[in-house]
């Protein structure tokens, strides 16, 4: 019978890493951009609880709480910021951004 | 477990070790509940003097402590993860000045904007606190909540003038770039950490196992340099120095440094340009000095191609802006990759506290200096859209305002690294202890980029000073950002201070000097 073993879990986290940064690359609309970047933070807790247990202490599983705390008040801050946006420019689209030129 | 145990614990805490940081806090919580609870708007502006006072008084306890009360360097608090020495007191003050002038420069630019007051030095000061945090971490743990405490106040920051587009569009760009960072450095802390939890599984090799945990800096050590050819270590090293790359804008993660200093208030522009690469500079010279030392072979010609690629890069894309403020950030850029070399040359020199790490404070500061005389000067032009400040409004500026145009020109040569100021010293040590470590091809980049800039910064004094355009009778009428400043009340005095200490700095050292 198969088993899940940690290498299995470690694949899924590198995946959720990569497809959150293609996501991050490839993606037109900013609040998609916000919902990729928040992909690869989970990805990489994964990572991290695997090799705490992996590794059986428990440092990693307490970081997981850090980075998820400053996950939530990255996007809260984030989504702020865009709805801000919105209300001046009426698009979430980062190719209707372009301001910024010299 | 008994009580002994908890009792060695809450005894390591050393909570009066961190009361600049403490005391920062509170007095930031204090700005924002009298800005909440004052009714009028005279009142409301108030608490930009309160906040004002409260970092001076501050930064004068600081500097009082340190220098006089406590001279017991290289303390350790919070179990090792805190470390308190004499670098990182250098850079407390340093961002407790910074944030000073900070609040003043945006104490004026908030009132003719006509901007919220009591939640920009709430921001800033919170954001110091960040970063006097994290020059004093020893854990990655904290180290990650440091730096994610600053991010975070800087994003809204950036945003703060909310009915302009260009700042909002700013703050998001600098969001996005800013939390993609925070996620490749974290990645990395996690390869770190995932080899470093159970080296056996990874084929890595310990002799001892230390009592510290697989986050804090003293293990890593250990482990990397035991393991030095390893390749998740390798790749996790990488991963968090490139992160810190994307702080400090070093090429190839410089692509935000123009569009958010082109789009951020002015006061926040400054505070982007010197506390945060300061501190980003720091964190590197740290890290390469302590967890990162065994891998030197292999970090140094990674960071000698990044500084010569961000010397090159800067210095290439200033020459061809027309807006002050991108050429400003590009500028930065380049400097950015002058101070990797200091870095690089740091790594070649034996020990933690080598000549390299004086002199890179030393720049930092020469750098404040000029920057902040610069951006203060630029505040108070009132150009009709803050973001889009050109060479043409600058026009004749030595006619118009003398003592602007003085300060700024000052500013301008500290910058460019031209003698009597500063920035010549600066750049003068940084040659010096490059050629000590033998980086030659650093040098001959350093010199070819300095040789660059002086164009794009000659061509803004030279805009400043003479009156380069002639002036035709049927020319309409163009606005002129210098006509009406108004008063400039406490900005004067201290823009003029921050002048004659790059004119002092350049000519003497004194006592400074002995460090080198």
């Amino acid at each position: 019978m198969l088993s899940v073993t940690p290498q299995h879990f470690l694949i899924l986290s590198f995946l959720l890493v990569g497809i959150g940064f293609l996501g991050l690359l490839i993606r037109r609309n900013v609040l998609l951009m916000l919902m990729s970047l928040e992909l690869m933070l989970n990805g990489i807790n994964v990572a991290l609880l695997t090799f705490s247990r992996v590794g059986s202490n428990l440092d990693g599983g307490i970081f997981v709480f850090f980075i998820m705390t400053v996950a939530a008040a990255e996007v809260a801050v984030g989504l702020a910021l865009l709805v801000a946006l919105y209300k001046k420019r009426n698009s979430v689209l980062s190719d209707d951004m372009g301001l910024l030129k010299n | 477990m008994s009580m002994e145990t908890y009792l060695n614990f809450s005894q390591d805490n050393l909570w009066g070790e961190l009361w600049p940081e403490l005391s920062l806090c509170l007095g930031a919580l204090l700005v924002l509940g009298f800005d909440l609870f004052s009714k009028s708007s005279n009142a409301k502006k108030r608490a930009g003097s309160l906040a004002i006072f409260f970092q001076f008084i501050l930064l004068a306890a600081h500097l009082f402590d340190y220098l006089l009360l406590r001279h017991t360097f290289d303390r350790e608090s919070f179990s090792g993860m805190l470390k308190h020495g004499i670098h990182q007191d250098v850079m407390r003050s340093f961002f407790l000045l910074s944030s000073l002038l900070v609040s003043l420069l945006g104490h004026r630019y908030l009132e003719t904007r006509k901007l919220r007051v009591g939640e920009f030095h709430h921001l800033t000061m919170i954001a110091t606190a960040g970063l006097m945090l994290l020059c004093q971490t020893q854990h990655f743990l904290v180290f990650f909540v440091a730096l994610e405490t600053v991010a975070l106040c800087f994003y809204p920051l950036v945003a703060f003038d909310r009915e302009s587009p260009k700042s909002l569009e700013a703050g998001i760009k600098y969001l996005i770039f800013g939390a993609l960072s925070s996620a490749l450095l974290l990645f990395g802390i996690v390869l770190l950490y995932g080899v470093g939890s159970n080296p056996e599984a990874w084929g890595t090799t310990l002799s001892t196992v230390p009592s510290s945990d697989a986050f804090s800096f003293s293990f890593l050590y250990q482990l990397l340099s035991e393991n030095p050819n390893h390749l998740l270590l390798r790749a996790g090293v990488v991963l968090i120095i490139s992160g810190i790359a994307f702080k400090v804008g070093a090429a190839p993660f410089q692509i935000w440094v123009p569009d958010v200093y082109h789009g951020a208030p002015m006061p926040i522009t400054a505070f982007l340009a010197v506390s945060s690469k300061s501190a980003g500079f720091f964190v590197l010279i740290n890290l390469v000095n302590g967890p990162f030392a065994g891998m030197s072979e292999f970090l140094l010609p990674l960071l000698g191609f990044v500084a010569t690629f961000t010397i090159f890069f800067g210095n290439l894309a200033a020459c061809s802006q027309r807006n002050l403020k991108r050429m400003l950030g590009l500028s930065g850029v380049a400097h950015a990759g002058y101070l990797l070399v200091a870095v690089m040359a740091s790594m070649l020199l034996p020990g933690e506290s080598d000549r390299a790490v004086w002199i890179l404070f030393f720049y930092l500061f020469t750098y404040l200096l000029a920057s902040f005389a610069v951006f203060g000067v630029m505040g108070l032009a009132r150009v009709t859209d803050d973001s889009e400040h050109e060479f043409s409004d600058y026009e004749n500026l030595a006619q118009k305002k003398p003592w602007a145009a003085f300060v700024l020109v000052v500013g301008i040569g500290s910058l460019a690294g031209i003698p009597p100021f500063a920035g010549f010293i600066g750049k003068l040590l940084l040659f010096s202890v490059a050629f000590e470590t033998k980086l030659f091809l650093s040098i001959v980049a350093m010199v070819i980029g300095v040789v660059i800039s002086i164009y794009y910064y000659f061509g803004w004094i030279r805009e400043i000073c003479f009156h380069p355009r002639p002036v035709f009778e049927d020319d309409e009428a163009k606005h002129d950002p210098w006509k009406d400043v108004g008063s400039v009340g406490m900005l004067k005095p201290a823009l003029f201070s921050l002048v004659l200490a790059s004119i002092v700095l350049g000519l003497w050292q004194g006592p400074i000097g002995d460090a080198f």
